[in-house]
């Protein structure tokens, strides 16, 4: 039974670190640009298509597939942003409507290109190490260690760096930070861009856990966006905190109670954090 | 001038079965009648008084279920069925409205809250398998009968379906209009434009959205219980966020800014996939890609192009 719970624990963990690393796309979008972008969830999985086509069809090695997959996810990101979203800035429900949009239209594509039969990675990390009695299987404590440290990092270049501190002091009061010369369109742009990169890094790893269909983005995007929400929306660190307690609120709550509601804790979860704290767990009002 | 256009369209769709030949053509305008019903009430909501909803398809998906399995597990008529489906729908939009306006959920929260619940509300329907069949979803063979004086004619044939579902879209656009044409509505006006204000003008905000909230589902829920006897199919996808995105593109599309906006982009979004000939998926992208440009090119929908520019109250 322990293990059972350390095991789900672990799991909860690393599916959490996945979630959080759309979620911090989702908190850095919604900061910056005022709209909540759902078609990150389309991105990430146009990540997954794109690392499996590289790696599986194409034969390059993983983590250059996974560059790749990035690059190109990013550029579709600037595309979108600069006909799209660019006259969405500041407009919540325009800007739902549009990423929903543009949803239908990547997973459709999707379909048309790959089918809708699911994708599996052939082993990109095999192997697992014993700790204490539990087997960790290598590729996901990799995949968990790179999300870790593109989130932290991510954190410190928002803290250490002058477009950080400029997308922090915009966060605050926009015109302000204009006033104080930081370019606000070009600083919007990068980080709509920036966070369409992350969570097609997202779904570049998930490519090396799971099967792909081209359902994933949507599921994956709303649990972002209540992982977003859980740790109070615009709180970096807390995408990923946010994530994880979701990711194992999950784990957790299938051993005690039956399986088949496990989406249904994590928001129950989230419903009460919003009622009774909404400026979300780590939210300072 | 443009107070007569309801009228005259109500008096074209009477007579249109004249001209309409085929049984696919009315198959497609039935539908898009019932999912125009959808829209209107949704905008009662969302349009007129200020919050985006997603629990829309979750009163209109509870509602199709309670019908459906009262007529067929338990012999219910079908037009009883209807009190303790859309009672139910009450019920839940109370409870839910009650506590997301209690907690002052505003905008985004109150989406994703409203999401949230509505989500929950679809597992229950996915995993109660012993009543809703799961995820494979309930044919409905049952026709419902309706009276007349010649005896009881079934609810059967494209025909009668059609004006079915056009005394449903008369309904819910009635009821519409005589709430926004009273006191309610300009409390509701007040509440979309300035929260804050009308709070202090007096307005019970808390009670006013609540009565929008439960209005507009409880409308919902009345569209859900035809339309599952027409299709004669439910499934758990009914109540999925996919079906109340469904809605809002349609209201967009329409206009959200007048009551009859919806019924024009109800009806022109159910049509036109199916005018143009696609394959299912270039359908979606197109879907997608109508609604991206309403959005970035005429945010006022089709409409609003004719209307002149204020917002109806």
């Amino acid at each position: 039974m322990i293990q059972l719970i350390i095991g789900q624990l672990l799991n909860g963990a690393i599916v959490g670190s996945l979630y959080g690393i759309v979620a911090l796309g989702i908190t850095l979008t919604f900061g910056i640009t005022g709209i909540v972008n759902f078609a990150l969830g389309a991105f990430m999985m146009l990540g997954a298509y794109f690392t499996w086509y590289g790696y599986e069809l194409i034969g390059l090695p993983y983590p250059i597939a996974v560059i790749v997959a990035v690059l190109l996810v990013a550029t579709l990101g600037l595309v979108a942003d600069l006909g799209l979203f660019r006259f969405t800035r500041n407009n919540l429900v325009n800007g739902l409507l549009v990423s929903i949009g543009l949803i239908s239209i990547i997973e459709a594509s999707v379909l048309l290109t790959w089918t809708s039969t699911p994708k599996d990675l052939s082993y990109v990390l095999p192997g697992s190490l014993r700790v204490g009695g539990i087997l960790l299987p290598k590729i996901k404590l990799a995949v968990f260690a790179v999300l870790l440290l593109v989130i932290a990092s991510t954190y410190l270049a928002l803290t250490r760096t002058w477009i950080g501190r400029a997308a922090f002091a915009y966060a605050q009061n926009p015109e302000a930070a204009a006033l104080m010369g930081v370019k606000t369109n070009r600083l919007q742009t990068i980080v709509t861009v920036y966070s369409t990169a992350l969570a097609g890094l997202g779904g570049a790893l998930y490519a090396s856990l799971y099967s792909l269909e081209p359902t994933i983005g949507a599921y994956y995007v709303l649990k972002a966006v209540e992982s977003a929400i859980l740790a109070g929306i615009g709180n970096t660190i807390g995408a990923l905190v946010g994530g994880i307690i979701i990711g194992i609120s999950e784990g957790i709550g299938s051993v005690f109670l039956p399986t088949a509601f496990r989406d249904a804790y994590g928001m129950l979860f989230l419903v009460l954090i919003l009622l009774f704290k909404p400026s979300g767990l780590l939210g300072s009002k | 001038m443009m107070r007569f256009v309801p009228l005259v369209a109500l008096a074209c769709a009477l007579a249109a079965p004249l001209f309409i030949r085929s049984d696919s053509t009315f198959a497609i305008v039935t539908f898009g009648l019932l999912l125009a019903s959808l829209a209107v009430s949704f905008n009662l909501i969302f349009g007129f008084t200020g919050q985006l909803s997603f629990f829309h398809a979750a009163s209109f998906g509870v509602a199709a279920y309670i019908t459906a399995i009262l007529v067929s597990d338990y012999r219910w008529n079908f037009w009883l069925a209807i009190g303790p489906a859309l009672a139910t729908v009450a019920m839940l939009a109370l409870v839910v409205g009650a506590i997301c306006f209690r907690f002052k959920l505003r905008e985004f929260y109150f989406a994703v809250v409203t999401m949230a619940f509505s989500e929950m509300i679809r597992l229950v329907v996915v995993n109660w398998n012993s009543v809703t069949n799961g995820t494979l979803g309930m044919t409905v063979t049952a026709q419902p009968t309706l009276w007349s004086p010649s005896g009881p004619v079934a609810l059967s044939g494209a025909r009668v379906w059609y004006y079915v579902a056009l005394a449903v879209l008369v309904v819910t656009y009635v009821v519409c209009q005589r709430v926004l044409a009273s006191w309610i509505g300009r409390c509701f006006a007040a509440i979309r434009l300035n929260e804050q204000l009308g709070e202090t003008l007096g307005v019970n905000v808390f009670l006013y959205k609540l009565l929008s909230f439960v209005i507009g589902s409880v409308l919902a829920g009345l569209v859900g219980c035809f339309y599952g006897f027409y299709t004669g199919f439910i499934e758990p996808q009914y109540l999925s966020i996919t079906q109340s995105l469904d809605i809002i593109s349609m209201v967009l599309l329409g206009g959200v800014s007048s009551l009859f906006g919806p019924v024009i982009g109800g009806l022109v979004l159910t049509a036109l996939p199916h005018v143009i000939d696609l394959t299912a998926e270039l359908r979606i992208i197109l879907y997608g890609a109508i609604l991206i440009f309403v959005i970035l090119v005429m945010p006022r929908g089709i409409f609003g192009l004719f209307e002149r520019p204020h917002h109806a109250v």
